[in-house]
C-alpha cells in the first residue's frame, strides 16, 4: 500500500525530488558538447558557487552530475555544458528550446574565490575540464582588479575539441593570459603542440600563485609533478575531481574516494587535503 | 529507552498468542526455515516462526531499505513527477543483537545530512522484536562490541527451556505485551537460567579478532599495501554477494523504469555493490577501482575504517554473513586477523 500523492504533500521533502528547469537555449559547443541555458522553476537553485554541480536528469533516462559552466549571479538561469557520452546525455542533446530537464542541487564544494583575492592565479584545464573552469574564469574576470596575474593553460586532443573559442578574445581583453595547446599536430592548428604539462615551464609562477587544475583523471598526476618542481605548495593547489554519482547527498557510495564522499567534501579539493586519500589522484 | 527495560516471562503459548495477535494487526515478518536455512519470511501463522541460533542468510535491512523501491513517479507526457514514500506498519521478529546494532548504524547513515525520507518512514513504522542467539564458526560479534543489544528494540526474546523471557525496550513494546499476551514478572530461577545461557554463549565463540575494536581503524589505515588484498583479489569472483547479505552495506544505484506506454515511469533505488566491476566507473570508461583487490580493500575499509569517523562506530557488526556466503571462502575475520598480525609484526 503506497501513500497517495496527497499523503506525501505534507511530508518532508525527499532529497531525490528534482526541480523542473526550462531550456532557454541549446546550442552545440563542439561536435560532442551541447551548451544549455536553463531556468529552474525554483529560483533558490540559482544560488550556487563556481565549482558546484547539479544532478541533471530526464525522467526515463536518469540523472548525472554536471558542473555549472556559467558564473554565479544570473538572474533567471545558468549554463550547463554536456558531452554526449551515454543514454542520458544523448537524450539531453535532443532537447530544444522550451523543453524541460530536471535539476537537483547545487551540490558540493566550490573554488575559494574570496581566498584568491590579491593572488596570481594559474588555471590549468584539460579537455572538458574547461567546463567547470569557465565558471571560475568568468567569476574572476568579472572582478578582474581583485586578482593579480591570471593565466589559463588549456589543452585538448584536437583543435575542434576546444570549447568556448568564440569567447577567447573577450577573455584576453579582460586580462586573461591564455596559453593553448593540442596534444598532437593538426593541419588546422598553428599554435603550441604537446600535453598541457609542456606549457608549464613557460608560465611565470611565484610564491603567491594559486593553481586550479581540472582535467581528465590521467592529467592530474603529471601536472602536479610539474608544479611541485616549481615549488608550489600543495596548500596552494586546488583540483576538481570527477566521480560517478547517483544521489548527491552522501549516501549512495559511488563517489567515495577512500573515506571521502566527493559530493560532500568535493568535487573541489585543496591538494594538501588529499594526503590521506590515495585513491584520489 | 534504557531505563524502561524490564524483564517479563511468557509461556510458549503466551509467545504464540503474542505473535498471532501481531499477525492479526500488522504485517509480520519473522525468521523461518527456507530450504533448511534461516531466512526472513512473511508470517501468516505463529507456528511458522522459528527462532534460530544463527543469523539469517540475508540481513533484515530489506525491511527498511528494500532491494528495490520507488522514489519518484513521473509522467513524461505531462512532464510531471512526484515523490513516493512507501511505508506500512510492520513487525520484524527474530533480529539478533548484531542485527539491532546494524539498524542503529543504518539509522545514522540515512539520517546524515539530508535525511532520507523513504528510509525514515519505513523505520518509524517498524516494530522490532529481537531474539537471542548462539554463535556458529563465522560469528564474531563478541569481538566488535555488538554481542548485546540494550536498546534499539521494542521487545527482545530470550529462550528458556520452558517459555521465554521478554525484555521490554520501549513503551510501544510494553503496550504490545500488555495487549496481546499476559506476561508475568520473571522469577529468580528464570533469570538465572537466562544468565547461565548468556555466559555459555559468551564463551562459545570460535572466531575472534585478535585486537580490540578501537584498534581496528588504525590497523586498517596501515594496511593499504598489504599482500592480503592481491591474494583475496585473485580468488574473488566479484559477485557482490558479500554486499548483498551485509546488514550495513547501504550503497545504491538509482534507475529509471518506463512503462510500455513510454509515458509513465518510476525512478527506483536498487541495492548496488562496491565489489562489482562498474561501481566506480565513469562516463568515458575510466574506472577508479579497476581491480578486484582494490574493490575488496574498499569494502573491508568501509567496514573497519572509512565510516567510523563520520558515524562513530565500526560498520562490521560481526554477523559473519559475508564469510558464510562467500563462494571462495574469503573470511572477514581471518582477513582482519591477518592485517592485525602484519601490524604487530612491524
Amino acid at each position: 500500500m503506497s501513500l497517495s500523492v496527497k499523503d506525501t504533500k505534507n511530508r518532508p521533502r525527499s532529497p531525490y525530488l528534482p526541480v523542473r528547469a526550462v531550456v532557454k537555449r541549446a546550442v552545440m559547443a563542439s561536435a560532442t558538447e551541447m551548451l544549455f541555458t536553463v531556468a529552474p522553476e525554483d529560483a533558490s537553485l540559482l544560488d550556487y558557487r563556481a565549482g558546484q554541480f547539479f544532478m541533471v536528469g530526464l525522467p526515463g533516462y536518469g540523472e548525472a552530475p554536471i558542473s555549472v559552466t556559467s558564473p554565479p549571479g544570473g538572474a533567471r538561469g545558468f549554463e550547463l555544458c554536456v558531452r554526449a557520452a551515454g543514454n542520458l546525455t544523448g537524450a539531453l542533446h535532443r532537447l530544444k528550446k522550451g523543453d524541460e530537464m530536471t535539476l537537483r542541487g547545487p551540490f558540493g564544494t566550490s573554488f575559494p574565490v574570496e581566498d584568491m583575492k590579491g593572488a596570481d592565479l594559474l588555471f590549468i584545464a584539460g579537455g572538458i575540464g574547461i567546463v567547470p573552469m569557465r565558471s571560475l574564469i568568468k567569476t574572476v574576470l568579472g572582478r578582474r582588479r581583485s586578482f593579480g596575474k591570471v593565466t589559463l593553460v588549456y589543452g585538448t586532443k584536437a583543435p575542434d575539441e576546444m570549447l568556448f573559442k568564440g569567447e577567447f578574445d573577450g577573455w584576453r581583453e579582460k586580462g586573461l593570459d591564455m596559453r593553448l595547446t593540442i596534444d598532437s599536430a593538426h593541419p588546422d592548428w598553428s599554435g603550441h603542440v604537446g600535453l598541457v604539462t609542456t606549457l608549464l615551464p613557460g608560465v611565470d609562477v611565484g610564491p603567491k600563485t594559486i593553481v586550479v587544475i581540472i582535467g581528465p583523471p590521467v592529467m592530474y598526476k603529471f601536472v602536479i609533478i610539474g608544479l611541485r618542481r616549481r615549488d608550489i605548495g600543495a596548500e596552494r593547489i586546488f583540483v576538481s575531481l570527477e566521480r560517478r554519482m547517483k544521489c548527491g547527498v552522501g549516501k549512495c557510495g559511488h563517489c567515495q574516494i577512500n573515506s571521502a564522499y566527493v559530493c560532500q567534501v568535493g568535487p573541489v579539493f585543496r591538494l594538501s587535503d588529499l594526503k590521506g586519500l590515495p585513491e584520489a589522484l | 529507552m534504557k531505563n524502561i527495560e524490564q524483564i517479563r516471562c511468557l509461556t510458549d503459548a503466551g509467545l504464540k498468542r503474542l505473535v498471532e495477535g501481531l499477525i492479526g494487526d500488522y504485517e509480520v515478518f519473522g525468521t523461518v526455515k527456507k530450504d533448511g536455512f534461516p531466512a526472513w519470511g512473511r508470517l501468516s501463522d505463529a507456528a511458522e516462526l522459528e527462532l534460530f541460533q544463527t543469523p539469517t542468510h540475508l540481513s533484515a535491512k530489506e525491511f527498511f531499505f528494500p532491494q528495490r523501491e520507488t522514489l519518484l513517479r513521473f509522467n513524461r507526457r505531462d512532464s510531471t513527477h512526484e515523490q513516493v514514500v512507501e511505508a506500512r506498519k510492520q513487525v520484524v521478529i527474530g533480529l539478533h543483537s548484531c542485527d539491532i546494532h546494524a539498524i542503529a548504524l543504518m539509522d545514522r547513515v540515512f539520517d546524515y545530512g539530508t535525511p532520507d525520507v523513504n528510509y525514515k518512514a519505513r523505520r518509524d513504522k517498524t516494530i522490532i522484536i529481537g531474539a537471542d542467539c548462539f554463535p556458529d564458526e563465522y560469528c564474531f560479534c563478541s569481538s566488535v562490541g555488538t554481542m548485546d543489544a540494550n536498546e534499539g528494540f521494542d521487545l527482545f526474546i530470550h529462550r528458556l527451556k520452558k517459555g521465554v523471557l521478554v525484555r521490554v525496550g520501549s513503551k510501544r513494546g510494553e503496550a504490545l505485551l500488555e495487549r496481546y499476551a499476559s506476561a508475568l514478572p520473571a522469577t529468580p530461577a528464570e533469570l538465572l537460567e537466562k544468565e547461565k545461557r548468556e555466559k555459555e554463549r559468551a564463551t562459545s565463540f570460535t572466531t575472534t579478532l585478535n585486537a580490540p575494536p578501537s584498534a581496528l581503524p588504525e590497523i586498517y589505515a596501515g594496511s593499504d599495501e598489504s599482500p592480503v588484498w592481491d591474494r583475496i583479489g585473485a580468488i574473488c569472483y566479484g559477485c557482490g554477494s558479500c554486499n548483498n547479505v551485509c546488514p550495513t552495506c547501504y550503497c545504491f544505484d538509482i534507475k529509471d523504469e518506463v512503462k510500455a506506454n513510454l509515458i509513465d515511469g518510476e525512478r527506483v533505488r536498487v541495492w548496488d555493490a562496491c565489489t562489482l566491476e562498474d561501481f566506480a566507473k565513469v562516463a568515458g570508461g575510466h574506472n577508479f577501482r579497476k581491480t578486484r583487490a582494490s574493490r575488496l580493500r574498499h569494502r573491508f575499509n568501509r567496514k573497519f575504517r572509512y565510516l567510523t569517523g563520520r558515524f562513530g562506530g565500526l560498520f562490521c557488526v560481526g554477523c559473519g554473513r559475508c564469510s558464510r556466503t562467500c563462494l571462495v571462502n574469503i573470511n572477514i575475520a581471518s582477513v582482519t586477523n591477518e592485517l592485525i598480525r602484519e601490524r604487530y609484526k612491524k
